[in-house]
């Protein structure tokens, strides 16, 4: 399939300080011991989509993600990196690697995405219908770990990741309406002439954009050429092309049928293509767009379509500290397909260089990085601890995220948190829901709940 | 041995959201050229057998959505020759695009092609002040239509539609975008519209050895009662679709497909009428939604291919000449 894919890897995000700093951009955060984006390359790469260019924001991220890519998976993947100006949103992102962009259609991947939902078949229904873009929807996700000791935040309900307001045809292939639930406070607005020409739309509440767009690269191209201004494809370009699906003002090029073709045989072959093109559309019924079109004289649309993906399918976007628990919890708890380790009896990873003390217990659902120490009487739950760790001994680890080279002094005691590469705990700390930076050193004896450790 | 992600999507489209012989059969290919493009052998394997297995997996994951029409047998029977044929001297990449170019040639000469060479040879036929009447939404005729007005020839169309498709709607919307004349009927009325016609030009699913024309149900109606009027019936048939089985037995029973029998008790979108309510369960009750019907040769006074225009007799002939050039 003629696809270029572009994943967004982003560089630096403020929802996630400190877990994301100069040293770790996001696209490198790791879940269950593995960098984020490599859940995406694998991803991408059991759906045969092997043509990718990953954008990262700042060059020095572009040069950390770029090495680790090399060091993983060259041999597998064909995988360009380019770094872009830091804050130009993802839109801006795009016109800077406009050049790079020369297949038909392009797919959109956002770099912090868990999941398993196929991004072929987004791809396959966007060609199916000839959409201009194609969006997959998935059910909301419920933040919130399983457990309620120590659950994570202020107020103990479950509240959904964000609010997204869709409209739908009555077929649910078509995409009539979108906007963001915290941009409307009493009222929207919906165009009339949409739902006069499809007739019936459903307005949905429980369905969320997943940031994994196909796009026909000219609509897209056209649409940033003649909209500087739009910054966020998400909160500006996609509402856009919603919204002007009966007048649309992009000239898509399959309406072009007159070539000039160098001499006969090249026009031959136009022919031949317009003529099979047409005959396929001509086979399936009209869509709305096209009966629309055929009323009025010079009116062209173009089509917004969905892919609404199975409830099944486990997704999450890592644009919170939040949602890092709960992927963390989740890939090796009840998604643990996705983390490509195989399990032990106990239900849980252990590396076999990791050195476990006497009457340490690691409960199930846990992850030992290579190389890690863990202590005497020591009880993990729940957790996930990187490589090369140094964990004291009676320490207490539950619901946590511990990374790579960090120690953890005796008699710890360390609930709902995460701690970052090389940070260091002295004895007898006692943590709740807190995030410390890397590198960072919590002194003796202290204890702290719900802070936020940073070095100034 | 996978069928990738998008293909399943694709087969899926094809097999229940597009109608029509042609379209059918040019989506199908498609998607063997996706098949073919994304495959690997694997090893200890015969490039040949493997492949061929490959695409009978496609094409029964197809029958098992819908029973395959003629144009898409004849279709597999000449890609599985292909492969049959494959040198085994060749290297798997060599291989695959001469397999790819093989395809994509049988689109463009045996459909595309065809229907180019259908069109020239039919709008020779079409006059200055000609009544036409087609039914339901052929390929062909179509782009014999379409052609003709081009020309600047001055014809009227009359399209005539049956429920429950009402594929004839399709073409209307078409028609009428290119400024042609048109009128709509149901076929319920077509022995009165008729004496105002003066050619019926109608699409085949395919054409058998004895001249037996199948294609889409209520086309035997449209001729039979086209020669009482004695008005001449021409049916535009690319030569891939001709088929050398004769059909004697136009039963239902045999090889007709029956469609969803709610698409003839009820009515789209009118809940209200419901006149087979609590008769549906009735053990004596059969709805039968036919798909198809044949039309006896003595009714159709010509058969327009891209081997040109042939009185149904000679159907065999082609048929003969076709044979050879498949094996060749």
């Amino acid at each position: 399939m003629d696809f270029q894919v572009v994943i967004l890897a982003g560089g630096f995000s403020s929802n996630l300080v400190p877990l994301v700093s100069k040293e770790v951009p996001k696209a490198l955060l790791p879940v269950a011991n593995r960098p984020v984006l490599s859940y995406v390359l694998d991803l991408l790469e059991s759906n045969n989509l092997k043509d990718l260019i990953v954008v990262v924001e700042g060059e020095d991220a572009a040069l950390k993600v770029g090495g680790w890519i090399s060091s993983a998976c060259v041999d597998r993947l064909h995988v360009e990196v380019a770094a872009v100006a830091e804050n130009v949103g993802t839109a801006g992102a795009l016109r800077a690697i406009a050049h790079h962009l020369t297949a038909k259609d392009i797919l959109i991947v956002s770099g912090d995405i868990v999941s398993d939902i196929p991004p072929g078949a987004v791809a396959a229904t966007h060609r199916r219908h000839d959409a201009a873009v194609t969006v997959m929807l998935c059910a909301q996700p419920v933040s919130g770990p399983s457990e309620s000791g120590g659950s994570g935040g202020k107020d103990k309900t479950k509240k959904p990741a964000c609010d997204d307001i869709i409209g739908l045809d009555s077929l649910k292939q078509f995409l009539l309406y979108i906007a963001k639930g915290a941009e409307i406070k009493k009222d929207t607005r919906v165009k009339k002439s949409i739902l006069c020409a499809a007739g019936k739309m459903e307005i949905r509440s429980d369905l969320m954009d997943s940031h994994i767009y196909a796009f026909k690269r000219s609509v897209l191209q056209e649409v940033l050429d003649q909209k500087p201004a739009f910054r966020s494809l998400k909160e500006d370009v996609l509402p856009y092309l919603v919204r002007t699906q009966l007048r649309s003002e992009i000239f898509s090029d399959q309406n072009n049928v007159e070539e000039n073709g160098n001499g006969n045989g090249k026009n031959n072959m136009q022919n031949n293509e317009v003529v099979l093109s047409q005959i396929l559309s001509n086979a399936s019924l009209p869509s709305f767009h096209q009966v629309y079109e055929s009323g009025l004289d010079s009116r062209k649309t173009h089509k917004c379509c969905v892919y609404i993906a199975d409830e099944s399918k486990y997704f999450v976007r890592l644009n919170s500290i939040q949602a890092f628990m709960d992927v963390n919890r989740d890939v090796i708890g009840d998604a643990n397909h996705l983390s490509g380790y195989s399990f032990s009896a106990h239900h849980n990873i252990v590396h076999p260089s990791a050195e476990l003390g006497s009457k340490t217990t690691v409960g199930p659902h846990c992850m030992l990085g290579e190389g890690s120490q863990v202590g005497d009487k020591c009880s993990v739950k729940r957790s996930v601890i990187g490589r090369h760790c140094r964990i004291g001994s009676n320490v207490k680890i539950v619901n946590s995220v511990v990374m790579d080279h960090a120690t953890i002094g005796d008699g710890c005691s360390i609930q709902g948190s995460v701690i970052c590469s090389n940070a260091q705990l002295q004895e007898r700390v006692t943590l709740r829901d807190c995030q410390v930076e890397a590198g960072y050193v919590v002194c003796a004896g202290s204890e702290h709940k719900g802070e936020t450790f940073a070095r100034k | 041995m996978s069928v990738a992600c998008g293909n399943q999507v694709g087969l899926q489209y094809l097999s229940g959201d597009i109608s029509g012989g042609n379209a059918r059969c040019i989506a199908m290919l498609q998607a063997f050229q996706e098949v073919v493009k994304d495959y690997s052998t694997p090893p200890e394997k015969t490039l040949n057998r493997d492949m061929a297995a490959e695409i009978s997996s496609c094409v029964s994951f197809l029958r098992e959505c819908r029973p395959l029409s003629v144009s898409m047998r004849n279709a597999i029977r000449f890609v599985k020759n292909r492969i049959a044929k494959l040198s085994i001297t060749l290297s798997e990449s060599e291989a695959k695009a001469s397999l790819k170019s093989d395809i994509e040639r049988f689109i463009n000469e045996k459909i595309i092609g065809a229907d180019m060479v259908i069109v020239k040879h039919a709008v020779t036929k079409i006059r200055d002040g000609d009544v036409l009447l087609t039914y339901g939404s052929p390929t062909a005729v179509e782009m014999v239509l379409l052609h003709a007005h081009e020309l600047g020839k001055k014809f009227r169309v009359l399209v005539v539609d049956s429920r429950p498709k009402l594929q004839g709607q399709l073409l209307l919307r078409r028609l009428i975008k290119r400024g042609i004349n048109c009128a709509y009927t149901h076929i319920n009325a077509i022995s009165y519209i008729m004496h105002q016609v003066t050619k019926v030009f109608l699409g085949a699913s395919s054409v058998f050895s004895n001249g037996t024309v199948y294609s889409r149900v209520g086309t035997a109606c449209v001729a039979m009662v086209a020669t009482a009027f004695r008005v001449p019936v021409l049916v535009c048939c690319e030569a891939y679709k001709f088929h050398e089985r004769v059909l004697l037995d136009y039963s239902i029973c045999s090889s007709n497909e029956l469609g969803d029998p709610n698409a003839i008790s009820k009515v789209h979108g009118r809940e209200d009428i419901n006149y087979f309510d609590g008769l549906t369960n009735n053990a004596n009750l059969k709805f039968l939604n036919l798909m198809y019907d044949a039309t006896p040769s003595d009714y159709i006074s010509m058969i327009i291919t891209d081997y040109g225009m042939v009185p149904p007799t000679s159907v065999p002939v082609i048929v003969r000449e076709y044979q050879k050039e498949h094996l060749l």
